[in-house]
């Protein structure tokens, strides 16, 4: 193998691929490393840890095609710090001899015909369909909080794909909260899928501004996103996620529009004072006073409690615990939030109030 | 017949490299054998490719050795993961752009979980705890209703308000529904709390397996990052100095960083031979309860509990029958409870008709033993003969004993006291009195109270 690439392009392709292989558990030492694979006119990385693949085209001019696996960290490392040129890639048997500049080293690395071979998806069989990536950022990004890592319950452990009348929903929960967003509206396919978070969160961070669309493609076994020159496969959680939609409440007594921002910042005041009652907090609206109110007591601090005009239907009194209520907060896009309650004991729910396409759900403590 | 399917594996293992077989082959399952082609099943979707491409002839050569006469194998990827997931294209009656083509695998909806299956089951994950016990089918009443205030304000804020928390009392009384209760309740009330409940039994074993593979850090990782120790059973502490010492240790660390502590026992501290003075007296700093025998009408009010938490009504002559014949022993009630019920549910006749014809289980053994032969057991228990009991001797210990033999008489077989004046040869007063010493030291003095709890299983022993 022979091959020059850009600096620049090169570190931030190992960048992403190289978090992959370094999060390997200990087992086969390959998979610490990535496969370089030079053909045509590209060079092919790719990393594994046998249950996320993720595999990155990098243009480059190449003089001999071939094969070699080499440390990702290392690699990564090494080529980060070279200065902005062009770098020229020699393998040698086990033997990578890399150049730029006045820079040469030489990694020692492992044949490729070690290197693990990664499940390909048959598009014929595969159900395909692509979104907008600050889409698919926002959607993934507003589910996955509510995702559990409680490995005993696998299923909660990713986030659920599935269809209904129509559409394609995702959804999480940890058994406290319970997230729900529209995700593909006129979805003729059927799909009941549970990713694991992980993956969701690995595409998250490699997406980068300049990807425009993420195309996903489903099996039976495995999920392949790819995003621009960089594709991740997953395989799928082997559980049944429970049938959720008979958590969110149908019918709340009472529904109240409030400022999203203003809420957030009284629920982190009243947070200061529920560290003694692990984080719960009150929220309270009053009919009589047109009021919405967030407060908190620690013995031995003190109490706090702020309030906000609302207009408000039905007196109500839940105790939640403040970091779920600020996680889901922080989530929704809109500067108006819909709160639902409908007793001190029954699931309280937020929506945002332009497009109803995404629900979060937190249970309450009792007080 | 081809052999057993270790054997292929096994013969795998010959072929390729430890470090492939443990990643890739090690987990695979026979599925079926027909028309000379095998097929088995590997769990992750990863694995399948590796097998067939790389492993293919190893994996041959194995199964044509075993027995398994084939050319070829099939692999699926874990039957279960493709019933679980459900991936289907439209079936597209009117023409569309998109490629027409229906996914072959069998269609079963994902299987409908309950809320329980969402929302509830998380909660009593590793906790020791069960989720049988609460507070609201904990019955309070003039025995238990100060231990049960303080219960109720640890809840609210453990760790801060009564620490350690410390229970005791006879067995049977409801200490250990009183502490997984709390452990229950706080677990809802926090669920990020990490909580424990272990009896002392499982402490000493958790230890002592530690020492044994050398793993202590793990024991102390799994005992002194908790939120909240629920500890049960205390008293068999005794005589284990080195479970102790840890006990000792991993409560100080706790109540160090106000960590709630919950320990429940049959006494206090200071009452359980060789428990260290200095763990005594921390254990009882914070606060103690003792939770007495249930009165009457509180035995009542269990009763009704109990047989509301099995979906069942009582009439009151079966609830005072109960309360009157199994006064006790908490845990005895409830099985002659589950027995009434039962024998009511098999006859279809209500729960008083049973009770007419049912004796309480222990009524019969209670005749069963003659005033001699209860003498005869005292004695023995004392290390003593039946002739220093029926003697005149003055010696406290053989003076103790024949008290207790007395009042056993008068409790346990129902004489009165001039019947047992007969067996001793004694006036009834000098009965009436030995009777009521006993009757007034049982309130104080644990040690007694443990000894007579054995002495009464020894004479409903056969």
């Amino acid at each position: 193998m022979e091959v020059e690439v850009l600096q620049t392009r090169l570190a931030k392709a190992l960048s992403v691929v190289s978090r992959v292989a370094a999060s390997t558990k200990a087992g086969l030492p390959i998979l610490s490393n990535v496969l370089l694979r030079a053909d045509g006119k590209q060079l092919t990385l790719t990393a594994t840890n046998l249950e996320l693949a993720t595999v990155e085209y990098v243009n480059a001019e190449v003089k001999k095609s071939g094969t070699l696996t080499v440390p990702a960290r290392l690699l990564s490392d090494f080529i980060s710090n070279l200065p902005k040129d062009t770098i020229k890639m020699v393998a040698d048997g086990e033997k990578l001899t890399i150049s730029s500049g006045k820079y040469k080293s030489t990694i020692n690395g492992i044949l490729a015909d070690d290197f693990p071979e990664l499940p390909t998806i048959d598009e014929k069989e595969a159900v395909s369909f692509k979104i907008p990536a600050d889409i698919f950022k926002e959607a993934v990004n507003q589910v996955i909080i509510a995702s559990s890592n409680d490995a005993t319950r696998p299923a909660l452990t990713g986030v659920y794909f599935n269809t209904f009348e129509g559409s394609l929903y995702i959804a999480a929960t940890d058994g406290y909260r319970l997230a729900d967003r529209k995700f593909v509206e006129d979805v003729k396919s059927e799909i009941k899928a549970i990713v694991p978070a992980p993956a969701l969160r690995e595409v998250l961070s490699s997406l980068s501004d300049s990807v425009e669309d993420v195309e996903v493609a489903i099996i039976d076994s495995q999920i392949r996103f790819r995003l621009g020159e960089i594709e991740i496969t997953s395989k799928l959680i082997d559980a049944s996620f429970p049938d959720y939609r008979q958590l969110i409440p149908r019918d709340n007594k009472a529904k109240i529009k409030l400022n999203k921002t203003e809420l957030i910042r009284m629920t982190k005041v009243a947070a200061l004072f529920a560290r003694e009652s692990g984080g719960s907090v009150v929220c309270e609206a009053k009919k009589d006073e047109g009021s919405f109110g967030v407060s908190a007591v620690a013995s031995e601090l003190g109490e706090n409690s702020a309030t906000m005009e609302a207009e408000v239907t039905e007196d109500g009194k839940v105790t939640l615990n403040s970091r779920y209520l600020l996680d889901a907060l922080n989530v929704i896009s809109d500067e108006d939030v819909e709160y639902n309650f409908s007793g001190k004991l029954s699931p309280i729910v937020l929506r945002n109030i332009k497009n109803a396409d995404y629900t979060h759900i937190i249970m309450p403590l009792k007080s | 017949m081809p052999n057993e399917w270790q054997t292929v594996l096994d013969e795998i293992k010959k072929n390729v490299t430890e470090m492939a077989f443990n990643t890739f082959l090690v987990n695979i399952k026979f599925v079926s054998y027909e028309n000379n082609i095998v097929t088995f099943s590997v769990h992750n979707s990863f694995i399948k490719p590796n097998i067939e491409k790389k492993y293919k002839s190893q994996v041959l050569k194995a199964l044509n050795t075993a027995g398994y006469i084939c050319d070829d194998f099939n692999i699926i990827v874990d039957d279960q993961a493709a019933k679980k997931t459900v991936i289907r294209r439209p079936v597209e009656t009117t023409p569309v752009p998109a490629p027409v083509s229906v996914h072959t695998g069998s269609y079963q909806p994902a299987s409908v979980g309950s809320i329980a299956n969402g929302f509830v089951s998380t909660l009593t994950s590793n906790t020791g705890l069960s989720s049988k016990y609460l507070l609201d089918n904990y019955v309070v009443g003039g025995s238990n209703d100060m231990a049960v205030s303080a219960a109720r304000a640890i809840i609210e804020h453990p760790g801060t308000s009564y620490n350690p928390f410390f229970i005791y009392g006879g067995s049977g009384y409801g200490k250990t529904h009183l502490i997984q209760a709390i452990g229950n309740e706080i677990h809802k009330l926090h669920p990020e709390m990490n909580i424990l409940y272990v009896t002392i039994e499982q402490f000493y074993g958790d230890f002592v397996y530690s020492l044994q593979k050398k793993k202590l850090d793990d024991f102390k990782n799994k005992y002194r990052n908790l939120d909240v120790l629920i500890v049960d059973d205390f008293q068999f502490i005794q005589g284990k100095a080195e479970s102790q010492n840890e006990f000792f240790h991993t409560f100080n660390e706790l109540y160090a960083n106000n960590k709630q502590v919950i320990v429940a026992a049959d006494r206090l501290p200071s009452q359980i031979a060789t428990v260290d003075p200095r763990l005594a007296s921390r254990l009882t700093q914070g606060i103690s309860f003792d939770i007495q025998l249930p009165d009457f009408e509180t035995r009542c009010a269990i009763i009704h509990t109990k047989a509301e938490m099995l979906g069942q009504m009582l009439d009151n002559v079966t609830v005072e029958f109960l309360a009157e014949n199994f006064g006790t022993n908490i845990r005895d009630l409830e099985g002659e409870l589950n027995r009434i019920l039962l024998l009511a549910d098999v006859r279809g006749v209500p729960t008083s008709d049973i009770i007419k014809d049912i004796t309480p289980v222990s009524q019969p053994t209670q005749h069963r033993i003659t005033p001699k032969q209860l003498i005869e057991r005292v004695a023995k228990y004392y290390g003593l003969t039946s002739k220093d009991l029926l003697g005149t001797s003055r010696v406290k210990d053989i003076k103790n004993a024949r008290q207790i033999a007395m009042y056993l008489m008068n409790e346990e077989l129902g004489l009165s006291t001039v019947k047992i004046g007969n067996e001793f040869s004694k006036d009834h007063t000098t009965i009436m009195h030995g009777v009521k010493i006993i009757k007034t030291n049982l309130k104080s003095d644990f040690n007694l109270r443990e000894q007579v709890s054995e002495l009464r299983g020894k004479i409903y022993a056969n």
